[in-house]
C-alpha cells in the first residue's frame, strides 16, 4: 500500500531515529517527563476540584475552567492595578489596585475563587433540588458561557501576561541526571502536595471533614443524623472552586491569561478525572499524572499525532475508560437501578 | 399512530402562516448584504434541530454539535472543489459525512450516557479546532481556505444581478431550510420517533418492547449530526468560504443554548431559538448604538454578545420554564 514515495521514506526514517531516540537517549526522556510534570500539576489540581463536587452533588461542573480562569483575572487586577482597557467596555478599573505581592494576590483570588463557589452552590444549584442531568448540565453551560463572554467583554481577548510565580529565567533549575528540572515545577508540586496534605487533614480530623465524607457517601442518611446537607456541600464547593483558583493562577504564566486558557486544560483536567475515576481524589492526582505525562511523551514519540493534536489523547483515554471501565481506576462502581 | 397527535395544532398553523408570510417578504425589504445575514439566520435553524433531535427526542446530550456544522461545511468545500461534484451532489454528500461522523460518535453513546456523554461531546468541540488545522489540505489548516466554484444562479433565472444571485440562494435555502423542518416533524412523529423517545424517557423499558437500542441511537445521532452538516453546507453555499475559527467550542455551546432556550422536544423550539438568539443579539446592538448611556450602555454591548445573553437564558429558563419559550404556555406536567 505504501509506496516509496520520498515523503514516505522521509517519515519512516523520522519513525527510525525516534524509536532509536526512544531507546537510547535517556535524558531527552527524563527531560520530558520532568517538562510534563508541571501540566500534571495543574491537571491534577484542576481535576481535583471536578471530583470533590462529582463526588458530594454527582454532577459536572463544566464551568469550573471559566469561573478559574475569573479568579486568575482578580489576580491579575489585584497585581497590576487597573489596566488600561484593551477593547470598549470594562469594570476592571472599579477595582481598587493595590500594590499585591505574587502569592498575596493568588490568596486573593482563591479566596474569591472560594466564595464565589459557595455562592454558585447556594444560588443555581441547591434550589434546583436534584434534579435531572439535562438541567444541571444546563446550569454549568450557561455559566460556562455567561463567564467566558464576560470575560472577554471586561479584560478582552487578547493575551495577558502574567507573571511567574516561582523563578522561571534560564537557569533556574535543578540538573539531574543532565535533565533539567525547573524551579517552577517543583514549586508548583510542592503547593499541590501541601494543600492536598490540608485536605486529607481536614477531611480526616474534622468535624466539617467528617460531614462532607457522610453527606458524599449517602446525603439523605447525612440528614438524618443531623448533618446539614446544603451547608456541608456549599463548603465543598468552596474548597472545589479554590483548587480550581490554584490551578489557573499558576498556570496563568504559562499558557498565557485569556478567557478561553481553561477550556483545553479542562479536557486534559475532565481525562484525568475520568481516568482515575470521577469519585476518587487519588484517582484525580494519578489521573492528572498520567495524562500530563501523555500529553508530552505521546507526541514526541507519534509523531503522526504531532503537537498540535497533542489533546486527542486525552479525549481518546476518556473515551476508551468510560466505555470499558466507566467507575475509572480507583472510583467506585455505580450500580444502575432499572 | 394517534391521529389527533400528527394534526397540527391551530397555534402551529398560525405559527407557520405568520413564518411563511415573513419568509416571502424578507427578500423585497433588504440589501445583498443583509439578505445573506438573514439567509445564514435562517440556515442555522438546521444545527439547532440537530441538537434538538439528539437531545431533545433522542435524550443524548451533545455538546458538541459545531464539529459537526464544521464537518459538513469542510466536506461540501472538499466536495465542490478539490473533487468539483455538482453544488447539489456535494451539499447532500457533505451533509452525509456529518452525519457519519456522527454514527461515529453514536456509538460510544451507547454505552456512555447523560453527563459523561455531555463530557465526551464538549471534549469533541474543543478538540475540533486542533484537529482540523492538522489537515490543512481539506481545511485550509490555520487561515481556512476559500471556494473557488459558486452557487449562483442558473441560466433560466430572471435577472442577473447581485441581488438576483442572493434571492435565489435565499430561496434555495430557505427550500432546504422548510424540507428539512418538514422531514424532521414527520421523523420525530413516525414509529421510529416514538422509539427514539421511548429511548429518551427508559431506555430498558424501551428494550424490553423490543427496540433495538444500538441501531436507534447511531441512527438518531446519525440524522442529528447530518441536519447540522446541511447547515455547514448552506453556509458554503452562501459564503464561499471556511475557517476553523468559526467553529470554537464557544460556538457549540452556543447553539446547544439556542436548542433548550427554545425548548427541546418540539420542532418550533428549534425556530424559537434562533429567533430568540436573532432578537436578542439585535436589540442589544441597537441600544449599545445609542450614546450617553454609560454604564447601561457597556451592559448592553454584553447582549451584543449572545453567548453572555444564552448562558443567563440557560440559567434562567431552567428554574422558570423547563421546557423552553416553546413549552411557556405548556403546564409543567413531567419535571424534565
Amino acid at each position: 500500500m505504501v509506496k516509496a514515495t520520498p515523503e514516505t521514506r522521509l517519515q519512516s526514517e523520522v519513525l527510525a531515529t525516534v524509536t532509536l531516540s526512544f531507546v537510547m537517549d535517556y535524558v531527552l526522556l527524563l527531560q520530558r517527563i520532568f517538562d510534563a510534570l508541571f501540566n500534571s500539576a495543574i491537571y491534577s489540581s484542576l481535576a481535583l476540584a471536578l471530583v470533590i463536587i462529582f463526588r458530594s452533588t454527582g454532577l459536572l461542573n463544566f464551568a469550573q475552567g471559566e469561573m478559574a480562569t475569573f479568579t486568575a483575572y482578580i489576580a491579575f487586577v489585584l497585581l497590576s492595578g487597573p489596566q488600561p482597557r484593551l477593547t470598549g467596555g470594562g469594570l476592571a478599573g472599579i477595582i481598587p489596585g493595590v500594590p499585591f505581592t505574587i502569592p498575596l494576590a493568588i490568596i486573593g483570588a482563591v479566596i474569591c475563587g472560594m466564595a464565589a463557589g459557595a455562592v454558585t452552590e447556594r444560588a443555581l444549584i441547591r434550589p434546583l433540588g436534584g434534579a435531572s442531568d439535562l438541567a444541571l448540565v444546563n446550569i454549568t453551560i450557561g455559566l460556562l458561557l455567561a463567564v467566558n463572554s464576560l470575560m472577554a467583554q471586561w479584560w478582552g481577548t487578547g493575551p495577558r501576561f502574567f507573571p511567574a510565580v516561582f523563578p522561571s529565567g534560564a537557569g533556574q533549575h535543578f540538573l539531574i541526571f543532565g535533565a533539567r528540572l525547573r524551579y517552577s515545577t517543583v514549586g508548583v508540586w510542592a503547593i499541590l502536595l501541601s494543600v492536598l496534605v490540608l485536605l486529607v487533614l481536614l477531611l480526616r480530623h474534622t468535624r466539617a471533614g467528617l460531614a462532607f465524607r457522610a453527606v458524599s457517601i449517602s446525603p439523605s442518611n447525612a440528614e438524618l443524623v443531623g448533618i446539614r446537607v446544603g451547608q456541608t456541600l456549599m463548603y465543598g464547593w468552596a474548597l472545589a472552586s479554590g483548587f480550581g483558583a490554584l490551578a489557573a493562577c499558576l498556570s496563568a504564566n504559562s499558557v498565557l491569561l485569556e478567557p478561553s486558557m481553561m477550556l483545553r486544560v479542562l479536557v486534559y483536567a475532565f481525562a484525568a478525572a475520568t481516568l482515575g475515576g470521577l469519585d476518587s481524589p487519588k484517582g484525580a492526582l494519578v489521573g492528572g499524572l498520567i495524562i500530563g505525562l501523555s500529553q508530552t511523551l505521546i507526541p514526541a514519540y507519534v509523531p503522526f499525532i504531532g503537537f498540535e493534536l497533542s489533546v486527542l489523547p486525552a479525549l481518546l483515554s476518556m473515551v476508551v475508560i468510560l466505555l470499558i471501565r466507566p467507575a475509572g481506576l480507583y472510583g467506585t462502581k455505580r450500580i444502575e437501578r432499572v | 399512530m394517534n391521529t389527533a397527535e400528527r394534526r397540527v395544532s391551530r397555534m402551529s398553523a398560525f405559527g407557520i402562516a405568520v413564518l411563511c408570510v415573513a419568509l416571502a417578504v424578507i427578500p423585497f425589504l433588504t440589501s445583498t448584504t443583509s439578505l445573506r445575514q438573514a439567509t445564514q439566520i435562517i440556515v442555522s435553524v438546521l444545527a439547532v434541530l440537530g441538537v434538538n433531535v439528539a437531545t431533545g427526542y433522542g435524550g443524548m446530550i451533545s455538546l458538541g454539535h459545531g464539529v459537526f456544522v464544521g464537518v459538513g461545511a469542510f466536506a461540501t468545500g472538499y466536495y465542490v472543489d478539490d473533487l468539483s461534484m455538482p453544488w447539489l451532489l456535494a451539499i447532500v454528500l457533505g451533509a452525509a459525512t456529518a452525519g457519519v461522523s456522527g454514527a461515529l460518535v453514536g456509538l460510544p453513546a451507547l454505552r456512555i450516557k447523560g453527563i459523561h456523554l455531555a463530557l465526551v461531546t464538549l471534549g469533541l468541540a474543543i478538540v475540533f479546532r486542533p484537529l482540523s488545522k492538522r489537515f490543512p489540505s481539506i481545511t485550509g489548516g490555520v487561515s481556512g481556505r476559500s471556494i473557488d466554484a459558486r452557487f449562483d444562479a442558473p441560466g433560466w433565472w430572471p435577472g442577473d444581478t447581485r441581488m438576483a444571485s442572493s434571492v435565489y440562494r435565499y430561496l434555495f435555502c430557505v427550500l432546504v431550510v422548510l424540507l428539512a423542518l418538514w422531514a424532521t416533524w414527520n421523523v420525530v412523529n413516525s414509529r421510529f420517533g416514538r422509539s427514539m423517545r421511548a429511548l429518551r424517557d427508559n431506555d430498558t423499558a424501551a428494550a424490553v418492547y423490543g427496540i433495538d437500542l444500538v441501531s436507534a441511537r447511531v441512527t438518531t445521532f446519525a440524522i442529528s449530526a447530518g441536519l447540522a452538516g446541511l447547515c455547514g453546507a448552506l453556509q458554503v453555499v452562501l459564503v464561499p468560504f471556511v475557517s476553523q475559527d468559526k467553529f470554537p467550542a464557544q460556538e457549540s455551546l452556543v447553539i446547544y443554548a439556542s436548542a433548550v432556550v427554545g425548548g427541546l422536544g418540539t420542532i418550533w423550539g428549534s425556530v424559537l431559538g434562533v429567533i430568540a438568539r436573532t432578537v436578542v443579539g439585535k436589540a442589544g446592538a441597537v441600544v449599545a448604538g445609542f450614546d450617553g448611556l454609560g454604564p447601561i450602555g457597556e451592559f448592553f454591548d454584553l447582549l451584543d454578545e449572545s453567548a453572555f445573553v444564552f448562558g443567563l437564558g440557560l440559567i434562567v429558563l431552567t428554574f422558570l420554564f423547563p421546557h423552553g419559550l416553546a413549552g411557556i404556555r405548556q403546564k409543567d406536567r413531567v419535571r424534565g
